[in-house]
Formats: structure tokens, sequence, C-alpha cells
């Protein structure tokens, strides 16, 4: 054997060696993974046109529930203008994504508005909002915590809120909760995994 | 006569990396703004401040046609996942010399209320900076998606 085709060969073997070695490697989410999927109780909310939506609507897809508001000018349209770049990158599994914004600012936020403003990065995007109380209720298995506070004289008011996109699985468990700063490309890859999984 | 050139190089090199950050200026550089709905009341604004003044100076306010109002604002990490968003103590943004602050997603960004139009992609709107030492600075800010 030549010293030449003795190379060639080893180059393949280290070659295959690395591609099974990152095969094998588990794949890390871009987020805060639950180790045991969390059953999330249903919640009914309003949607526009006093639709009510249920989380359960949407189980056998995979559904990130994303609280914020309308008037919030930073992390909540970031976090759309994502998840919205995820969806699209999905292309023919885009129909296994939904995301569902709950308004934690009834008091501004109407249906119709949420309708009109989720809309605008995705059209699938559905906004949903209720009582002080359904808001709570539907908040709790995710840890939800939200203040409306003064801005400033002008500004009228801001509400911090959990800033986090939770991920739950098609039966509707809670498995990943998002940073406001995961990157559009952490949240696809997460996606693109989990479908190839389902085989 | 080699060496001689050669320090003189050296020295030429020592000196410009002397002068370089003093005498230049406070620029702003990459500003822009996020694509938002017109049923989204407010937006914001971002961008790189860089000072190379040679003197430390602020950022107190911004004015811009494209929003009723304009604010310094910032994002603060409350734990547990939960942001807080509030105005800028006493409405000034140190910008020390030498240094770039960013106004990034996330941190510090001027808040755009009472938006005057949707914002689309693609779109730019002027943006009036005041800053304490270098006065008044005029930038453009590009709408884009992120």
């Amino acid at each position: 054997m030549s010293l030449k085709f003795r190379f060639i060969i080893l180059g393949a073997l280290l070659l295959w060696l690395s591609a099974a070695c990152s095969a094998f490697q588990p794949h890390e989410f871009g987020g805060v993974v639950f180790p045991e999927p969390q059953t999330v109780s249903d919640f009914a909310l309003t949607a526009a046109n006093d639709q009510t939506v249920h989380l359960s609507d949407f189980e056998g897809d995979y559904v990130f529930v994303y609280f914020g508001y309308t008037f919030c000018p930073d992390l909540c349209p970031d976090t759309l203008a994502k998840l919205a770049l995820v969806r699209r990158e999905l292309g023919d599994d885009a129909e296994r994504m939904q995301v569902l914004m709950v308004s934690v600012d009834p008091e501004r936020d109407t249906p119709e508005r949420l309708a009109e403003y989720v809309s605008f990065f995705d059209d699938s995007f559905v906004g949903v909002t209720g009582t002080p109380e359904e808001i709570d209720a539907a908040g709790k298995p995710f840890g939800l915590y939200y203040e409306a506070h003064e801005g400033s004289s002008d500004s009228s008011y801001l509400v911090d809120h959990t800033a986090r996109a939770f991920l739950l699985d098609p039966n509707g468990r809670l498995i990943v909760a998002y940073p406001y700063d995961a990157s559009d490309e952490a949240i696809l890859a997460d996606m693109e995994y989990l479908l190839a999984q389902e085989g | 006569m080699k060496q001689t050139l050669f320090l003189l190089a050296l020295a030429f090199l020592l000196l410009s990396g002397c002068t370089a950050g003093g005498d230049g200026q406070l620029s702003v550089a990459d500003a822009w703004g996020r694509t938002s709905p017109a049923s989204a009341a407010n937006g914001a604004f971002y961008m790189n401040v860089v000072n190379d003044s040679g003197s430390d100076d602020a950022l107190l306010s911004v004015a811009t046609p494209a929003c009723g109002m304009a604010e310094l604002h910032e994002m603060y990490d409350q734990g547990e996942g939960v942001m807080g968003m509030r105005p800028v103590a006493g409405q000034r943004i140190p910008v020390p010399a030498g240094e770039t602050v960013e106004l990034k997603p996330g941190g510090l960004h001027v808040m755009c209320m009472n938006k005057t139009a949707a914002f689309e992609t693609g779109e730019t709107y002027p943006l009036t900076l005041t800053f304490e030492k270098a006065g008044a600075i005029e930038v453009t800010a590009e709408i884009r998606e992120q």
C-alpha cells in the first residue's frame, strides 16, 4: 500500500469519526430546558371578534406562548420578529409552529388592537387577553410576573413583565423557556431538531 | 542608515498611536429603528455612540418627527426572567472619552412614544441628538427588522 493511499484512508477515517461524533452529541437548546416536560393547565382567553381561544386549541403543534403588551417598544417586537423569522425559515413545517401572545395590559390592548399588532409580524400569530384574573390564571404555570408602573410625566405607564418565550410541545407540555436574548438561529435549530425527532 | 530609518518609522508609528483617540470627534454610527405596525403606539431607536473626542460627554436628548415624544430608556433585568424598563436616570447617558456606548435591544434605547407613523422597513427618519459637549448631531435612522 502506497504512503499516499494510506493518508487518504486515514483522512477519510478521521472525517467519518468527526461526523459520527457530532451526530451523537446531544442537541443543545437555545433556552432553559425543563428536564421533565411540565403539564400546563388549559386556559381560555379572548381574541379579536370576541373569539374564545383555548390553549388546547393548538394541541398537535409547537406553541410559543409570549406574555407582553403592544406599548412595549423593545423586547416584545424583538421577540415577535425573531419568532416570525423562525416560522418563515421552517418552510413546509411552518404550519407546525404557532405563536400565541398574551397581553398583560388589557386596559390598553383590546383584542382587536392585539390582532392587528401580532399579524404585522406573521399572519398566523394569535393575540389574546382577558381580565386580570384570567391573565393571572393563564400565566400561573409559566411563573408569570407583571406589574404596571409609571414611566415619566408623559410616557404614561410601562409594564414590567416576564420576558421569556415559552415553548410547549404538541401535547401542550412546557419544554423550553427562551430568554429575551435567545437568537433566532438557536430557536430555529431547536424547532428543526424537535421536528426531526418526530421522524 | 537602515537602522535610522527603522527607528524613525517606529517613532512615527508610536506617535500616531498617541494622537489617535484624542483629536477625533464624537460620532454616531448605525442608527436604526425597529419595524413596527401602526397599532404599536411606541417604538425604539438604537445606535452606537463613539466618543473619540478625548473628553467625556453625555447624550441628553433626542428629537425626531417620528415620535410624539422621545425619551432615553433602559431595560433592566429583575431576575427570574422578568425585564423592566425605565427612563434613564436624569435623562443622561454618559459616553466616556475613548469609549463606544451601544444602544441596543435589551439595553439602552431611545423610547419613541406616540409614533407618528407605522415604521415600515426601509424608511428613514432624521434624529437630532443633543450631547452635553458635542452639542446637536443629526443622524438618519433606518427602519429595519433587527
